[in-house]
C-alpha cells in the first residue's frame, strides 16, 4: 500500500497557501469526514489532521523563505507526523503494529507533493484588505 | 476610523494552539465514546447516506471506465469465457444432481435425529465499491445495504470460500471484515482429519492464523480448512484458509501455523452476502425445565 494520503497533502496545500482559508479546524473537520468514510474510530484522523495542521501552520510564515527542497523536506516530516499520530491512536485503540511499508504513504505523499508544488505556492499571500 | 481594527492579514481569530487544544479534545472525547459507549451508530449511518450521492459521483469515472472496457473486449476471450463457464456448468450441474440427493437423504437422517435444520436463507450479490482506506484494518465496502436487506453480521461468501462477515451496514453500502483482519476470527475444522479450532485474521498481508493447537496437533502443509458451521454465521463446509506453513518449535507449545485465504477477493468484484438461519427445532419435544419448587402441595415429593 504506496497509495498517499490525498485529502492530507491537499489540506497541507491550502494550509500553507492561506492560512487564513484553511486552518486547525477545516483540518479537524476533513479528519472527521475520512474517520466517516473510512469506518474508523470517530475521532482518529481529526485529532491527527488537526495536530499535522497546527505544525504546518506553526512554521507556515517561514516557509516562503524556504526553497523547494526545503519545503518538500518540511511536507515529509509533516507526513510522517500524520502517521506516527495515527499509528499511536491506533495502537491505543488494539491495532497491531503494522511493518515498516507502513510509513511508504509519506513518501509517495511527497512525490504528490512536488505536482503540487508546481501551483503557485510561494509570493501568495493572502490579499491584504486596507 | 480605520484603526479600530487591524487589518485582515492579521486576524486570525483564535490562535492555533487554542484551536488545536478545544479540536484535540473534541477528538478524544468523540473517540471515547464511540470505542466504549457507541452511540454513534446512527450519526455515522446518516452521513453515509448523506455522502453516498458523493460517493457515486468520486466513484463514477473509475466505473465508467470500466463499463467502457467491458464492452470492447474481443470476441475471442468472449468466446473462450463463454467455452470455459459451460465446462464448469456441466461439472458442477454432476456435482448438484449428487448434491440434491446428499441433501435431501441429509434432511431425513437430521429428522429422524431430531436435530434443527440449519438453512442457508436469503443470499445477496453485493459488488465491492471500494476497499478501505484504513491501513490497520482488512475492509471493503460493498454496495449493498440496509435498503436491500443486508444486517449485521452476515457472512460473505465468493465462489470461492469465505470472505468475511459484515460488520457494519449503512443505508446503501455496508462494510464486510475480510477474514484477514485481526479482530475476525472463524470456527473452522480441518478438512482432511475433522478437527475443530478458529482461525484468527492475522492483521498484516494475506495470511489467516490458527493459533493455539498444540505441537502434537495432525496438521500438515495443504490441509484445507473449511467452517464448521457451529457459530451460525458460516454455513458449515465452506472453504476458509489454505494450510501454508507448520512449524513446531522445541520453545513454545503451541503450533505456528499460517494460513492463506483461498477466497478471491482481490482478483474479482462480486461477492454473496448469506444468512443463515436456524429453522425453529419444532418436531424436538425439549424437555421443560423442572418450575421452582415453590411452597405448594404441588411441589413434587420424593418416593
Amino acid at each position: 500500500m504506496i497509495r498517499p494520503d490525498f485529502v492530507l497533502v491537499i489540506l497541507l496545500y491550502w494550509m500553507l497557501r492561506n492560512p487564513n482559508l484553511c486552518n486547525v479546524g477545516t483540518a479537524w473537520m476533513m479528519g472527521l469526514l475520512v474517520d466517516l468514510a473510512s469506518g474508523s474510530l470517530f475521532g482518529q484522523y481529526a485529532l491527527t489532521y488537526a495536530l499535522t495542521g497546527f505544525f504546518a501552520l506553526h512554521y507556515q510564515r517561514r516557509l516562503v523563505l524556504f526553497n523547494e527542497g526545503q519545503r518538500a523536506f518540511y511536507v515529509l516530516l509533516l507526513l510522517l507526523l500524520a502517521q506516527v499520530t495515527l499509528l499511536v491512536l491506533k495502537l491505543f485503540s488494539g491495532s497491531g503494529l503494522p511493518g515498516w511499508g507502513y510509513f511508504l504513504p509519506s513518501l509517495s505523499g511527497v512525490l504528490l507533493w512536488q505536482l503540487i508544488a508546481l501551483l503557485p505556492l510561494a509570493g501568495v499571500a493572502p490579499d491584504v484588505q486596507r | 476610523m480605520e484603526h479600530n481594527q487591524p487589518p485582515a492579514f492579521f486576524v486570525r481569530g483564535p490562535s492555533p494552539l487554542a484551536r488545536l487544544a478545544f479540536f484535540a479534545a473534541v477528538s478524544i472525547t468523540l473517540m471515547a465514546v464511540d470505542a466504549r459507549l457507541h452511540y454513534l451508530t446512527e450519526i455515522r449511518q446518516g452521513f453515509m447516506a448523506a455522502l453516498q450521492p458523493l460517493e457515486v459521483i468520486v466513484t463514477g469515472p473509475v466505473a465508467a471506465y470500466q463499463r467502457v472496457r467491458d464492452y470492447f473486449v474481443t470476441q475471442d476471450s468472449l468466446a473462450e469465457a463463454n467455452r470455459r463457464i459451460h465446462l464448469q456448468l456441466l461439472q458442477k450441474n454432476a456435482d448438484l444432481q449428487r448434491f440434491h440427493t446428499l441433501e435431501q437423504e441429509n434432511a431425513h437422517l437430521r429428522n429422524l435425529l431430531g436435530a434443527a435444520q440449519v438453512s442457508v436463507h436469503a443470499t445477496k450479490l453485493g459488488e465491492i465499491v471500494h476497499a478501505g482506506r484504513d491501513l490497520f484494518t482488512h475492509k471493503v465496502v460493498v454496495n449493498v445495504g440496509a435498503r436491500h436487506g443486508v444486517t449485521a453480521g452476515r457472512a460473505v461468501i465468493d465462489e470461492y470460500g469465505v470472505v468475511g462477515q459484515v460488520t457494519r451496514v449503512y443505508p446503501f453500502s455496508s462494510e464486510v471484515t475480510l477474514a484477514t483482519d485481526k479482530d475476525l476470527a472463524i470456527p473452522v475444522q480441518v478438512e482432511r482429519t475433522g478437527m475443530r479450532a478458529i482461525a484468527f485474521g492475522h492483521g498484516r498481508g494475506n495470511v489467516v492464523d490458527l493459533p493455539y493447537l498444540p505441537v502434537s496437533t495432525d496438521i500438515q502443509q495443504g490441509d484445507i480448512l473449511v467452517t464448521s458451521g457451529f457459530d451460525g454465521v458460516y454455513p458449515a463446509g465452506l472453504a476458509v484458509a489454505k494450510v501454508n506453513l507448520v512449524e513446531r518449535r522445541a520453545d513454545s507449545p503451541f503450533a505456528h501455523i499460517v494460513c492463506t485465504p483461498v477466497a478471491g477477493i482481490s482478483s474479482h468484484r462480486q461477492v454473496l452476502i448469506v444468512e443463515v438461519s436456524a429453522a425453529p427445532p419444532s418436531a424436538i419435544n425439549i424437555k421443560q425445565p423442572p418450575a421452582p419448587a415453590t411452597p405448594s402441595h404441588h411441589a413434587p415429593s420424593k418416593p
